[in-house]
């Protein structure tokens, strides 16, 4: 019933466009958009047609665009941060295959003179998207020296880091499960490794980086806050090259060259770290079993059969392993992988279809004689994308899909020998389906206003085999009922409007706005303050329902001084329904009925981003703000009351400088500040079997202390000329040793019972780094 | 076994330190808002022939000297659900000690505390008990700090939902006091570490008492969402008072309990 809908909307939405259509001849021209020098695609190209007026369009995730002009005379020009610009004059009176190389430049060089417009980020009607440069992220200092794109994204306003030590993060208030993690349109769900100390994602093997905070396109869906779509590196298809780097903590390399020149290539790229290898050397027998490492490798192979056919398969693994001697073992790790074919029906309807793989699981093992056990904990997805871009007439550039998403939940297989004190459980597998349609248009209204806008249709099905119980809002059983294999246990059906407009006041200044709504039918149970990799998911249920967001925003977005620097100011409102939290008491581990332990409630958020960056020059960099505030209500916590979020952050500051100083230094420092998290301190305190409580008020209604951190890094290159060139990244974290707190506890004072303290903990001090970077 | 999952925030921490050799702990002045004082209760009944106390408090600001604030001049009254009752009488500021009396496995007790004009109501159904058979000791090493705990060997009856309290003393000063369920090892045999939390270090030679309740459902999440708070559960939660089984605002918990308890030396 729902799909006949779909099929109505779709129809009357393409025969309003066609109506639309001028009555002048036009034709398309299409292409790739390449690296030159190592046949890489490359994504989010801006193309400019001028010629009475001005319009445009962008490369898509494949290099590839689709334009339909009037005939006529225009003149081209090709933009890329990173690269030459392309300026030529074009005649339209055929259909064109144009397929286009850029150069790759400095991109600190001085442009002195543009006559083309880089003012896209003010033209196109996309609000709430930042994407990051790669050859910035080599420049931003990071912990460790350890060069991560999440940690970059962090410094961007509307997204806030988890903290130290904290994987994940923060978008627009949201939790960190509202996040799509996308790797090469892989989900992937645990993106860090060590506990949130370094990001599973190697930079070097990484194109490009877009992350939607708000105004998400309709083919998007699955989260509520955010879409963080990454894509692989192809591999050049020109020649072999090595890139890599041996650090302090871990060290990488990556490969990659063609397997058939020009046609088809391939990329290699690992990471390990040996923080176990400082243990081994310890004489204690105690210290020197223990292991603690963590390992990444992306591969990816493409091959271009023809001109209107490629083939992708890429894909990842990676693993944490931490284990103390004899006693004790814990990994998890995702493994990800992806086939994707892309086929030209014509010049102007592109397909992209994509076969995924995600797995994420961990593995606890006790090796003690007398309680041994063994616990074993999965998501598995299967999911099928099928998405077509057309280039329906000079106005319009329709977008529409599926996407279809198979998940299968083992929340805990514990094993253990037939000696072990414990007992062998499997708690029951869920399986479950996401089925989403999706139409869009870009529709250029006139010369000012662009609008994109559309609708997802989400429907979720849980299924059988299995015992279903449902819950009261008490927690207790009022029900229970067996279902067998492949039947409906329940179903959720969600309409997804997503509108987004932009009007340009002028040539550098346009006013957005836009309005989403997300759902979510996978939610993470997750009631610890810093997170951990046994957190698991959940699918709706019947006693889950999904979690939906509408968001509103309202942007300005002004360039200055010749595109040179680039302003834009972001107000968004945001409301969540069907927000989980945990009865007191709640103990997740291998909890066969968890959702007995769930309360449910309501979330809001709002806030005001600045954001400004100098694009060229010596010195260059950005700094980006954000007001915002964060919160929450649910029966059963706090009687009801609105109460601050842990991650509502009043202020978070970000700046950032990088400063070409010669041809061979480059400099670079962050400074973040942010309000500490909300947390609830004690208000009393009293005895229990001789030991102290504490008393605690309302949730969160206190602050940690401000976290404030400045960091340096200086990157030496070597001579060029050589075929192998090197550079030295020398990195200080936290440059003032500001003791940040991780976490403040209280408890009696050591030295005297009978008073209590509160004692902060704080993760990193000061700490430098060096690594030494190669290329060939 | 969920010791080794309970410490997994302890051994986390202690890998990273290890590794980053950084992180450090300082004691910081910190200033509290204070909420007028709250009332405490704490009561446990149990099926041993003895006097069983009741502990009425109020709580103090942070700030403080920590002490024992107790109330004087309440009512309170135990009774069963076999109809028996029994009044309690003021033995010291805020202890009120029952008659010496035993207490019965299976039924419901309730304890009523008059204070002040308000009366604080709580329910608490004394489980069967289960015998501790004996208590043993193992040594174990964490990053190369070697030390003894005792362990606890009894039976766990099976197809019953258990929950037990294990109250460790060493040379008769409490060093731990712990709560678990029989999750993952209903039915079985079972021989457990008590890693305890205690400061004091097992040395032959020490007297260490093991009494190990058995607890109701309630009991057992109010004195588990107290440990998740200090990092027992795995990483820690966000602070908050634990679900009491009183009514009307009091803080504390009502215990019906079977005992066991079981003392040996260290050799």
């Amino acid at each position: 019933m729902h799909f006949t809908k779909n099929v109505a909307l779709i129809s009357i939405l393409l025969l309003l466009c066609c109506f639309n259509s001028k009555a002048q001849e036009n034709y398309t021209i299409n292409g790739v958009v390449k690296d030159s020098l190592s046949g890489e695609t490359l994504i989010g190209v801006t193309l400019k047609f001028t010629a009475t007026t001005q319009t445009g369009t962008s490369t898509n995730a494949y290099g590839f665009y689709s334009y339909k002009l009037n005939s006529g005379e225009y003149n081209l020009s090709v933009s890329y941060v990173g690269y030459r610009s392309i300026n030529r004059k074009i005649s339209i009176n055929s259909d064109i295959r144009l397929d286009l190389n850029l150069m790759p430049e400095n991109i600190l060089e001085e442009v002195v003179i543009s006559s083309e417009k880089r003012n896209d980020n003010v033209v196109n009607a996309q609000m709430g998207v930042a994407k990051i440069n790669l050859s910035e992220i080599r420049n931003v200092p990071v912990l460790f020296g350890e060069r991560d794109v999440l940690k970059t994204l962090q410094l961007l306003p509307g997204i806030k880091s988890a903290g130290e030590g904290n994987s994940g993060f923060y978008v627009r208030g949201g939790s960190t499960d509202q996040n799509l993690i996308l790797l090469d349109e892989a989900p992937v769900y645990n993106a860090s490794h060590l506990l949130g100390f370094f990001s599973t994602f190697n930079s070097d093997a990484i194109k490009d980086v877009s992350v939607f905070k708000g105004g998400m396109p309709a083919q998007y869906g699955g989260r509520l806050s955010s879409v963080l779509d990454i894509r692989m590196n192809d591999g050049n298809k020109k020649e072999f090259t090595a890139e890599g780097g041996i650090g302090l903590i871990s060290s990488r390399l990556k490969v990659e060259g063609p397997l058939i020149k020009d046609k088809s290539s391939f990329m290699i790229s690992g990471r390990r770290t040996y923080a176990d290898a400082f243990l081994a050397l310890s004489k204690d027998s105690s210290i020197n079993k223990n292991t603690l490492y963590f390992y990444d490798l992306n591969a990816k192979v493409n091959y271009q059969i023809d001109d209107k056919n490629t083939l992708y398969l890429s894909g990842y693994f990676g693993r944490d392993e931490l284990g103390l001697s004899e006693t004790f073992g814990f990994d998890w790790g995702n493994a990800t992988s992806t086939l994707r074919w892309n086929h030209l029906y014509s010049n102007r309807l592109f397909s992209n279809t994509s076969l995924i793989y995600s797995n994420y699981n961990y593995v606890i093992q006790n090796f003690l004689e007398e309680n041994n056990f063994k616990v074993n904990s999965s998501i598995r997805d299967l999911n099928l994308k099928q998405d077509f871009q057309l280039a329906l007439n000079n106005s319009h550039n329709i977008r529409f899909g599926l996407d279809l998403i198979h998940h299968t939940i083992s929340p805990g297989n514990l094993t253990a020998s037939a000696t072990s004190s414990v007992n062998e459980i499997t708690i029951q597998k869920r399986k479950g389906s996401e089925i989403a349609a999706y139409i869009s248009d870009e529709w250029e209204l006139n010369d000012r206003l662009n609008l994109v806008y559309g609708l997802r249709a989400n429907s979720f099905y849980l299924f059988g085999p299995g015992n279903f119980p449902t819950f009261d809002v008490d927690g207790n059983t009022t029900s229970s009922r067996e279902y067998s294999s492949g039947q409906l246990v329940k179903s959720y059906f969600n309409l997804e409007p997503r509108i987004s407009a932009s009007y340009q006041l002028n040539d550098i200044s346009s006013l957005k706005s836009s309005y989403t709504r997300n759902t979510q039918n996978l939610h993470l149970m997750s009631n610890s303050t810093a997170g951990s990799p046994t957190d698991l998911y959940i699918m709706n249920s019947n006693n889950v329902k999904p979690e939906i967001a509408d968001q509103i925003a309202l942007g300005y977005f002004r360039n200055f001084n010749n595109d040179n620097y680039e302003f834009s100011t972001e107000l968004y409102f945001k409301e969540m329904q069907n927000q989980i939290d945990y009865r007191s008491g709640t103990d997740l581990r291998g909890n066969r009925n968890v959702e007995a332990d769930l309360l449910f409630g309501d979330g809001r958020a709002y806030g005001i981003e600045f954001f400004i960056k100098k694009r060229y020059g010596k010195l260059n960099g950005w700094l980006g703000y954000t007001l915002s505030k964060t919160e929450r209500k649910f029966n059963g916590i706090d009687f009801g009351q609105w109460f601050n979020s842990k991650q509502d952050r009043t202020h978070d500051l970000s700046l950032v400088g990088i400063y070409k100083a010669s041809k061979r230094w480059t400099l670079s420092s962050t400074f973040v500040f942010n309000t500490g998290n909300a947390v609830t301190y004690p208000a009393g305190k009293y005895q229990l079997n001789n030991k102290t409580v504490y008393y605690y008020p309302e949730r969160n209604s206190d602050r940690l202390p401000n976290y404030h951190r400045l960091d340096l890094a200086a990157t030496l290159e070597s001579k060029p000329g050589n075929k192998l060139q090197s550079s030295w990244s020398f990195g200080i974290y936290n440059l003032y040793n500001r003791q940040n707190a991780f976490s403040i506890d209280f408890r009696d004072d050591p030295n005297d019972a009978s008073r209590t303290q509160a004692v902060q903990t704080t993760l990193f001090g000061i700490i430098p780094s060096v690594t030494w970077n190669f290329k060939f | 076994m969920n010791k080794y999952i309970q410490n997994l925030r302890f051994l986390i921490c202690s890998i990273s330190a290890a590794i980053l050799l950084l992180s450090c702990e300082k004691v910081i002045d910190l200033k509290l808002d204070n909420e007028k004082p709250i009332i405490v209760i704490e009561a446990t009944v149990s099926n041993i022939n003895e006097n069983h106390l009741v502990r009425i408090s109020k709580t103090i600001p942070f700030e403080q000297k920590t002490s024992f604030n107790g109330v004087k001049g309440a009512q309170v009254t135990l009774k069963s659900s076999a109809g028996t009752s029994v009044s309690f009488t003021e033995i010291s500021d805020g202890v009120y000690r029952s008659p010496q009396l035993r207490g019965t496995p299976g039924l419901t007790y309730t304890l009523d505390v008059l204070s002040e004009g308000k009366i604080y109501s709580a329910k608490s159904t004394m489980p069967n008990p289960v015998n501790l058979d004996s208590v043993g000791f193992k040594t174990i090493s964490f990053f190369g700090n070697s030390n003894i705990y005792p362990m606890v060997y009894y039976t766990d009856p099976p197809k019953v939902q258990n929950q037990y309290r294990n109250i460790l003393k060493i040379n008769g000063k409490l060093q731990g006091d712990i709560v678990f369920e029989d999750r993952f090892n209903d039915g079985n045999a079972v021989s457990d570490v008590i890693i305890y939390d205690g400061d004091d270090d097992l040395k032959p030679g020490d007297i260490v008492e093991v009494e190990m309740q058995s607890i109701d459902r309630n009991v057992f999440k109010y004195f588990f969402a107290l440990s998740q708070i200090g990092g027992n559960g795995g990483p820690p939660v966000a602070p908050s008072n634990p679900e009491t089984n009183f009514n009307n605002g009091a803080l504390g918990i009502f215990n019906a309990c079977a005992k066991s308890t079981k003392s040996v030396v260290l050799k």
